[in-house]
Order: structure tokens, then sequence, then C-alpha cells
């Protein structure tokens, strides 16, 4: 299996993405389907940081102690994940704060049920 | 049906990302091997090689986010503002019969525990801010362990919550602060987020230009915007 | 650069406002948008010559991320700023209950993201515009707290949070192939990989921003959320969010990869688009949905005007969303007092609101008249522009969809006209009320706003000069690659 070694990140990244996705589409309970987008917004990031790894690479960070001997990994996938977390965390806040407020009007979180907007 | 609908688009999406990497691997770790030492083709060579001395930080992911990339830096965290803004918005209306809630109040253990913690947690948050520059976290980092450090206020001592209108004055504040350091620069040397402080000598905590105070700033920032974010939702507000 | 920084600057302050007085931040989008709208202005003879390259932190692109305020650039944020400007009169009276300091900042918020996209010239940054844009329109659907805006704005939230992490996942692709995020540089790469590798990448970032832009199979969010929505925020949405999410699609595919990979699939995905669209608002009762399918209708004409990828054809694309943004704005502001006098959405219940309401009527007429394109009015121009250039070819298909179009311009026509004679010529339902039959206008704060845009739809449409005069130029800065890279990285 050692062909598979260059590809583990993406298989996990994508892997998670993929299971992310089933549950949205697939699960009927909001809180189930917030997860769901958590989930696909960690295995993008985890795609995002993946793509700036270099073998046997260090953290992108001088210090004294260390001469610059070893090669840096990427720096920017690094701050693109960041502000990519930052966004995934704002998007779940505000889904959570409007499933509080379909539950108060519905009193269940049954999306099958929260169909009142028909055609 | 739906089962079967979305096992489908899974597989469609699975073997579309799969043969996307088929061939010469997508990745800094590919181009490696491809490209000849250039600093000039792309951007991870380039800042790692140059950032100490463009902008005087040794963590260069700071340089990157601060200066490379500021501008998606104050979206983000204009992003978080929206979030935030608009959470508080949504549960306005709802406020009133959720605050007629009685909660136990917390034992004195946990109590004294937490208002024990309260400024230690702080202190480390603001640890990492300040050194967000020489060390790896930041900004974001900083303010979200400062959210904790309310979230544990909020959990543990039941009745003592800060003050939410202090709160979001000093969220406003320092976005505000953000923009202008932004607007300065553009004053002083003609284009946004130009680094206008003197860059000092590296592995210094006053180094890096306006590295560390846009740091701070971001910190105090996402630090109370958390910390209403976890008040709204746990109705104390 | 202060096209963004100066309301963003503003929209912080608005919250500490809001604690001193809650009655000063309605007047805050105003003054923003009006700046920006000012600002415009003054930029747009310089930058039709040359386009202007703004960068920060001081390094020359493409390592640094740079602003391209050209023809495009600054035309769109002046649409914006001049809709946002008078939407936000209107929600001055509009919006009354709730957290109004937050509406407004929310608001404003919006329209920074829609400018930033507008203005900017690097992929990520895009995005994080994007997602400013999106996040705020997810709350403010739901403002108003109740059943349908709070579902609606549910359902809206997780379809788009799932476009948005295609975007990033697109955007991974792209890093990982070219090692760098400035769209120029990009495009100037664009043929060094295998057209597979590109395809799949572009593929994630089309449907990924056709989430908001609302395009065939990725639309089913948009009848919801712009009729829950309060009225002013239906009008913001059909006027700019989804215009931005084309603008995103049509940079991405214009400028980094190049106009003759555009497929025969965007024609047709245009043209289901409108017709789904089109017939779904013919059977439609509540007001406000009809309006929302007519959009979805309007947007899928555009995407088949863009698809055609010629000068004339981009042309005639951007001159209809400067016709529909107008048009549809004009359409939900004048529909929004008429809902609340009423009390209710259904088309029936605006039966004889000729009478009572007069100006609002008027203008919804010419709204609707000039969605439909009638002569006197900008629609006519903007669908004459886009039916000659899918005409200029002269190729058979083209031909056969030209005739679909007119047939969906045709549907269009009839259900407009069903309201237009319903508002005019009908008399008001058995067992209203007479308080509510009397003459009882709208207030000023909301007229102002709504007999402006229809003055300017009128204008534009008797003097269309004025307005292709930019469009050509503006067309070309989204069609010509190699100028484009020419300017910003000046190869």
């Amino acid at each position: 299996m050692s062909f598979l070694a260059g590809y583990v990140q993406y298989i996990g990244s994508f892997g998670l993405v993929l299971i992310g996705l089933y549950i949205v589409l697939v699960k009927t309970n909001l809180i189930k389907v917030i997860l769901g987008i958590n989930l696909i917004d960690t295995g993008v990031n985890l795609f995002l940081v993946s793509v700036g790894y270099i073998r046997m690479g260090t953290a992108p960070i001088f210090s004294q102690a260390e001469a610059a001997g070893r090669e840096m990994v990427d720096p920017v996938p690094q701050a693109l994940v960041l502000t990519a977390i930052v966004i995934g965390v704002s998007v779940v806040a505000l889904a959570l704060s409007v499933a509080i407020r379909l539950y108060e009007h519905y009193g269940t979180l049954n999306l099958c049920k929260i169909r009142e907007l028909k055609w | 049906m739906r089962r079967a609908l979305s096992l489908i688009v899974l597989l469609v999406l699975a073997v579309g990302l799969a043969s996307a990497l088929r061939g010469p691997s997508v990745g800094a770790e590919a181009r490696r091997a491809s490209l000849i030492d250039d600093d000039e083709v792309n951007f991870g060579r380039r800042y790692n090689s140059r950032a100490v001395e463009e902008t005087g930080a040794s963590n260069v992911v700071a340089s990157v986010l601060v200066t490379y990339r500021g501008l998606d830096t104050l979206g983000e965290v204009t992003v978080l503002f929206v979030a935030a803004t608009g959470l508080a918005a949504l549960l306005h209306t709802g406020r009133r019969r959720r605050s007629e809630r009685e909660a136990t109040p917390a034992s004195l253990i946990v109590f004294t525990g937490c208002r024990f913690l309260f400024p230690l947690i702080l202190l480390f948050g603001a640890y990492i801010f300040a050194h967000g520059h020489l060390t790896p976290g930041g900004g974001f980092q900083g303010g979200a362990i400062i959210a904790s450090g309310f979230l544990l206020i909020y959990l543990g001592c039941r009745g003592r919550q800060p003050e939410s209108k202090r709160l979001s004055a000093v969220e406003s504040l320092a976005g505000l602060a953000f923009v202008l350091i932004g607007l300065i620069g553009l004053a002083v040397g003609g284009s946004f987020l130009l680094n206008f402080l003197p860059e000092g000598s590296p592995y210094a905590l006053l180094s890096a230009g306006i590295i560390p105070v846009v740091y701070v700033f971001i910190g105090f920032k996402v630090g109370s915007e958390l910390g209403g974010i976890v008040g709204d939702l746990s109705g104390a507000r | 650069m202060l096209l963004i920084a100066a309301p963003l600057g503003l929209a912080f302050i608005t919250p500490l406002l809001g604690l001193l007085s809650e009655r000063l931040t309605r007047y805050v989008p105003a003054a923003a948008m009006a700046f920006n709208f000012t600002l415009g202005l003054l930029l747009l003879p310089r930058v039709l010559r040359e386009p202007w390259i703004v960068e920060t932190a001081g390094l020359r692109p493409p390592f640094s991320i740079h602003l391209v305020a050209g023809p495009l650039g600054v035309g769109l944020s002046l649409l914006i700023a001049l809709v946002g400007l008078l939407v936000s009169i209107y929600a001055i009276g509009y919006v009354r209950e709730g957290p109004v300091a937050k509406y407004h900042t929310l608001y404003l918020l919006l329209l920074v993201g829609a400018t930033g996209m507008v203005l900017s010239a690097d992929l990520f940054n895009l995005f994080v515009f994007f997602e400013i844009l999106c996040i705020s329109s997810y709350a403010l659907v739901g403002y108003r707290g109740d059943r349908a805006g709070i579902e609606s704005s549910a359902k809206y939230l997780v379809q788009g949070a799932i476009g948005s992490s295609l975007i990033l996942l697109g955007i991974g692709f792209v890093y990982g192939l070219f090692g760098t995020l400035s769209m120029a540089d990009i495009a100037r790469n664009v043929d060094s990989v295998t057209p597979m590798k590109v395809f799949i990448s572009m593929a994630f970032l089309i449907t990924g921003f056709g989430v908001e832009a609302a395009v065939l199979p990725l639309n089913a969010w948009l009848p919801d959320a712009h009729s829950s929505a309060p009225s002013s925020i239906s009008a913001i949405l059909s006027g700019i969010a989804i215009k931005a999410g084309l603008y995103a699609v049509a940079r991405v595919v214009f400028t980094i990869y190049g106009a003759d990979t555009m497929p025969m699939l965007v024609l047709l995905v245009g043209i289901l688009t409108l017709l789904v669209g089109e017939m779904s608002a013919f059977s439609q009762n509540n007001i406000k949905r009809l309006l929302a399918y007519s959009s979805i209708g309007q947007i899928g004409l555009i995407v088949f005007a863009l698809g055609l990828a010629s000068a004339s054809g981009v042309q005639g694309a951007l001159f209809l969303v400067v016709s529909h943004a107008l048009a549809k704005a004009l359409l939900f502001l004048s529909v929004g007092y008429m809902i609340y006098r009423t009390g209710s959405m259904e088309i029936s219940s605006l039966y004889g609101m000729g009478r009572r309401m007069p100006v609002s009527s008027l203008c919804f007429t010419i709204g609707a008249f000039s969605l439909v394109g009638l002569p006197p009015f900008i629609g006519f121009a903007a669908k004459f522009t886009v039916i000659r250039a899918a005409l200029a070819g002269a190729a058979p298909l083209l031909t056969a969809l030209v005739a679909i179009v007119l047939l969906g311009t045709v549907v269009e026509g009839a259900y407009f006209f069903r309201i237009v004679q319903g508002l005019h010529f009908r008399p008001p339902p058995e067992g209203a009320a007479p308080e509510q039959t009397d003459q009882y206008e709208a207030p000023v704060s909301a007229l102002v706003p709504i007999c402006l845009l229809a003055a300017i739809i009128v204008a534009v449409g008797l003097y269309p000069g004025v307005l292709t005069k930019y469009l050509g130029p503006a067309a070309m800065d989204l069609l010509d690659k190699a100028a484009y890279i020419h300017h910003v990285l000046g190869v």
C-alpha cells in the first residue's frame, strides 16, 4: 500500500467532505445537518493545508534556536485556512441561532416537518 | 430514494476528485520537484525567503496574514462581525421569553474556581496574541482563548456576566482601529495596510512594524465577539 | 480603495451609534452609499481609459492582494451604490421593529461585500468578500423572525454553506496547481496544466458561486428566501446579491480560463433557467414569490447572454444586469408598502390598488413593463442588445434558442399584464374594511426612491446611449484576458 502514502492526506480530507455531504443530504435533524456542514468545512480546510505540505518540511517560523537548515512548508495555505476556519465558525454560529429560533416556532427540528412554505 | 440519489451524487463527486489527482499531483511537494529555485514563480517560496527582511516578523504566517494578505484578514474579521451581529439580531426577539428561566446558582467550589481561572485565561490569550509575530499563534487564536474564558464565566458563575454593552463597544472600536491602521498606511505610504512602523530587529517583541499592533486589535475584537456570541447563544444577554 | 474602506469603517461604528441613539443609525447606510456613489462617478472617466490597479501592503502584484478598478468594477460599484442608496432611503421608514441598528449594520456590510467582490483581483479575496455578502444575507432574510422567514433562512443557509465549501475546494485545487492566487497570474499559467484538472477546479468554483447566483439546479432556496424577507431586503437580494454571484462566475470563467472554453452547456442551462423561472412565476398567487421566480428567469436570460461569449453578448448581459437590478428593486419596493397596507401577499388582495396608492401602482407598472421589455424603458434596449447579439452568428441552434427566449418574454408579459390589469382596473376585493380602501399612499421616505428608480428606468430607456458608452469597455474588461494580465502584471 505504499503507493497511497503520498495520498493519505487527500483521501482523508475528501473522505471527510464526502461524509459531511452525505449527512447534509440525507439526515433530517437540523442539528445533524449543521454538524455535517462543520464536517465539510473541516475536510476542506484539511485539504487546503495539505496542499502546502512539503515532505520533511518544518513550520514557517524562524527562531534563534534553530538554524534554517530544513525547508519550510508553504505559509500561504495556513493563512488561508485560518481565514476559512473563522468563516466556517461564523456560518455555524449563525446556523445555530437560526436553529434556536426555528425550534421556538415549530417545536421540532425535524426538517421533514418544517415545510410550511410550499409551492 | 433520497439516500440513493445522494449516494449517486457522492459517487460522481468522488470520481471527480480522484481523477483530479491523477498524474502530476497537486501541491507544493510536487512543485518543488518540478521548479528550480525560482522565487518569482510561486508564493510559498517567495514568502519564506523574503518575509523576514520585508516585514521583520519571524513568524512567516503572521506576515502573510497581516501584510501580504492583510485585506483577507480584514474581510475575515468583518465576516465574524457580520455573524455576531446577525446572531444577535436573530435571537433578539425571543429574548424576553428566554431570560425568565431560572438557573440554579453554581456551587461555591465551581464559582471560586472559575473566578480564579478567568484572569489567568485572559492573560494567556493576551500572551498569545501579543507574541503572534514571534511564535505560533496570533490574533485569532488569542481571541478564541479569551472567548473561552468568557464561556467559563457563563457556565460556572451563573448570575454574573460581563456587560454586553461594553463588549460590543470594544468589538466596534477594535474593528474601527483595524480599518484606521490600514487607512493610515494609505495616507502615509500610498497603499492600504502598508507597514509603516519601524521594523526593528527580528525575535524582539517590538518588531515587525504594524503586525503586533494589528494582532492586538484582532485579539480584542475576536475575543469580545466570540464572547458575545457565546453569551447570546446561552440566553444570558 | 476608499470605496471599500469607508463604508466598512462606518459599518463598524454603527453599533456604537446604536447604543447612543437608534434613530441615527438609519441614516448611516444611506450616507455611506451616497459617498460611494459620488466617488464612483468621479473615478469612472479615469478608469475608462486605463484600469487603476490598487495594491495593498506596498508590494507590486502578484505578490500582494490587489484591486482592479476597471470600467466593469467601478461601473458595478456605481450600480451597487445607487441601488443600495435608494433602498436604504426606503428602509429608513420601512424597518421599524426589531433591532434596527443591527439591520442597518448588516445591510451596509452586505453592500460592502458586494462592492469588494466586484473590485477584487485575487481569487481568495473574492471569496472572502463573497462570504461577507452571503452571511449578511442569511441573517437579513430571517430578520423579521416570523415562521416563514426563519425557515427560508435555514434552507438558504444550508445550501449557501455547501456552496461556499465547494468554492474553497476549488480554490484549494487552483492554489495547488498554480501556486498563486492572483487571478491574472493564474490566467497567465492556465495552459501549463492538463485540461482535466482545469475543468475540475472550474467546475467546483462555478458550482459554488452558482448557488448564490441561482442557476438552474441550485436555486431551490431563492423563492423562499426572496419572498419571506422584508421587502427592502428582497429588493437588494434580487437586485444585487444574485448578480454578484453571477459576476463571480463570469469573472472566473472569462478572465481566468478564457472565453473560448465556454461550453454550449451554459447556453442550455440559461435557457432552461429562463423557462423554469417564467413558467413557475406564471402560476403563482403570491406576489413576492412571483417576483422571485421572475428573478430566476431573468438570471437565466443573463446566463444565456454570457454564454454567447462574444463582445456584444457580454454587453447585452451587463445591460440586462443593470436593467434588472433597477426594475426588480423598483417592483419589490413598490409592492412592499402595498403588502404592508393590506397585510397579505396574495395577488387578489392587490386589486384596486391603482386607486388607493396611485404613485406606487404607476411605478410598479413602469417596473413591470421595463422587465418585460417594452419600448420606452431600459429593459427593451437591454433585451434587444442580447437578441441582436444572439442572432449575429446566424447559427440555426442559436436562432431556435432566441425563439425560446421570446417565448419566455411572452409568458412574462402575460403574468405581469395580469397583475397590472388587476392593480388598475379591478375593484378591491369584497369584504375589505372601508379604511383599507381609501386613498392612503406610502410615506415620502418610500416614495422618493421608488419614483427615482422609475425615473431612471424611463430616462435611460429613452437615451440608452448614456449607458452603452460604458458597456463596451466594461465588456472588454471581462472578456479580454490578455489585456487584463497586461494591466495587472505589466507583462
